[in-house]
């Protein structure tokens, strides 16, 4: 008994060790922000608009391809059912609910995380395992501003933009389907999901854009910087980090829903 | 003359960050205590093997670790007790050579040289483009400036590595096994380059090297050679 509580007190020891690593990395990250120097920002300003191409434009297929595929099946396979008890105006609420509030932050996150998150733990990861972050540092230039804070900078802002994109593609989407199986005017599909879309679902979609972008930059980025034993690390540390920010995102997604309740 | 590099009664052990296997340190069998000074003109090889801790001494000169016993004063300081951001700012001061090279694999081998001025410095784009060609030219790496680091043959990789190191035309030059896996002839090419040129009072620059040897061609072209042993440090033959 005393063996299996000691067990489990050395791995909630572990658990809040590693917690408290990561809480250093991102106030580390934050911190460094306002130090970039001048001449670092030209820098940083290019690696970011990389990141930007890599995590947002290039996406843009796959996000596009998951909302409309998305929306219109539950869409479709909602509406005839809605119809048939005469609550098709219900659709509207599954709309921007189920799919703009909810689905599409979250969809979106994963999506983000399986592509560029997996990238970023094992490009940093590689970089720690060569040397070349201890290289920077004994340049004098601090990793968090060459590495960290244009990925970090570049998570937040392509979230962001993909979700704006993800919920315009589904509400276009599930106009298909209303239209194509429920016969369904535009005019009268927009103004039910628009009757149901309030400021409060517009902000807190937005929260969630900048909340997971941050997540996903921070958690692979940590991962990929912890590495301590060799290159046969690297898969594990990718596996850590896309499983990682994964779970945070989707408590961090329980959390908002139970708050704006 | 005062010297820019001072080891006083530093200990030699397997530190918190050499725990990760491929850094220095990670190996040391035997803790040792060793003073040394670097002072200006001067080349100091310091000789000694992955087990014997010589690997740990450019880390502990640029404030990368922090020593578990003793100081280091590099040019009058303690690197490793000043702040984060003065750590960094330090440490342009100094060139750098880290083992293995440590250039970015994704960065050509021209962006790698151009890395440290864009970063670190107020120089005008022109006014680093024009530093690079000629650092690039005088370590005769100008024909193979687009290669990445995994295209390019070990001797340039090295070359772009100390052209990157002596961006800043440093005073201090610390370089880590800079001659593994080299032709003698380049070895003391680059030798040459890290010195700067010649003064009355011996190199332009001051040189601390840290490797397993030494090859015999440049042994005549340091002023003093020490070897780390058994956690000692002894004047080498």
């Amino acid at each position: 008994m005393i063996d299996l509580l000691a067990g489990i007190g050395r791995g909630m020891a572990r658990w809040f060790a590693q917690l408290g690593a990561l809480a250093r990395f991102a106030f580390e990250a934050l911190h460094a922000l306002p130090r970039l120097p001048g001449a670092g920002r030209r820098v940083a300003g290019r690696i970011l608009l990389n990141q930007l191409r890599f995590t947002a434009l290039e996406a843009m297929g796959l996000i596009l391809l998951l909302s409309g595929v998305l929306s219109y099946m539950i869409i479709s396979t909602t509406i005839t059912q809605l119809d048939r008890v005469g609550a098709s105006e219900l659709i509207g609420k599954l709309m921007v609910v189920a799919i703009v509030r909810e689905l599409g932050p979250l969809l979106t996150a994963i999506a983000i995380v399986g592509r560029s998150g997996t990238a970023i733990t094992a490009e940093l990861a590689t970089n720690t395992v060569l040397g070349e972050v201890r290289a920077l540092e004994g340049m004098g230039i601090d990793p968090y501003h060459y590495l960290v804070l244009p990925r970090l900078a570049g998570c937040v802002v392509s979230v962001c933009t993909l979700m704006v994109v993800f919920d315009v593609v589904a509400v276009f989407g599930g106009y298909l389907a209303a239209a194509g199986i429920g016969g369904m005017s535009i005019q009268r599909y927009l103004s039910i999901v628009l009757a149901n879309l309030t400021t409060q679902d517009v902000v807190l979609t937005m929260a969630k854009g900048l909340l997971f972008g941050l997540v996903i930059g921070l958690i692979p980025s940590f991962e990929g910087l912890a590495v301590r034993r060799g290159p046969t690390e690297i898969p594990q540390a990718v596996i850590r980090g896309t499983v990682r920010s994964i779970a945070v995102i989707f408590i961090l997604a329980a959390v908002i829903v139970g708050v704006a309740q | 003359m005062t010297p820019l590099l001072e080891f006083r009664e530093v200990r030699l052990s397997r530190t918190r960050r050499g725990s990760a296997a491929w850094e220095p340190g990670a190996g040391i069998t035997t803790d040792a205590i060793v003073s040394f000074e670097v002072r200006p003109h001067e080349t100091l090889a310091i000789i000694g093997d992955g087990q014997s801790g010589a690997g740990l001494l450019a880390g502990l000169a640029l404030g990368l670790d922090r020593p578990t016993g003793g100081s280091v004063l590099t040019m009058g300081t303690e690197i490793a007790t000043l702040p984060r951001w003065e750590q960094l700012a330090f440490r342009r001061r100094v060139g750098y050579l880290p083992e293995g090279d440590g250039l970015l694999q994704n960065l050509s081998l021209r962006d790698n040289v151009r890395l440290p001025l864009r970063f670190g410095s107020d120089f005008r784009p022109r006014e680093i483009e024009g530093r690079v060609d000629v650092i690039m030219a005088q370590l005769r790496i100008a024909r193979v400036a687009a290669m990445r680091p995994a295209e390019a043959s070990l001797e340039d990789g090295r070359r772009a590595a100390l052209a990157r190191a002596l961006a800043f035309d440093p005073e201090l030059v610390i370089l880590e096994a800079p001659f593994e896996g080299l032709p003698d002839r380049t070895a003391a090419e680059l030798l040459e380059a890290a010195r700067g040129g010649e003064t009355e009072h011996g190199g332009r620059r001051a040189v601390l090297i840290t490797s397993p040897d030494l090859p015999a061609l440049l042994r005549p072209r340091v002023d003093r050679m020490l070897r780390l042993v058994a956690g000692r440090l002894e004047v080498a033959a």
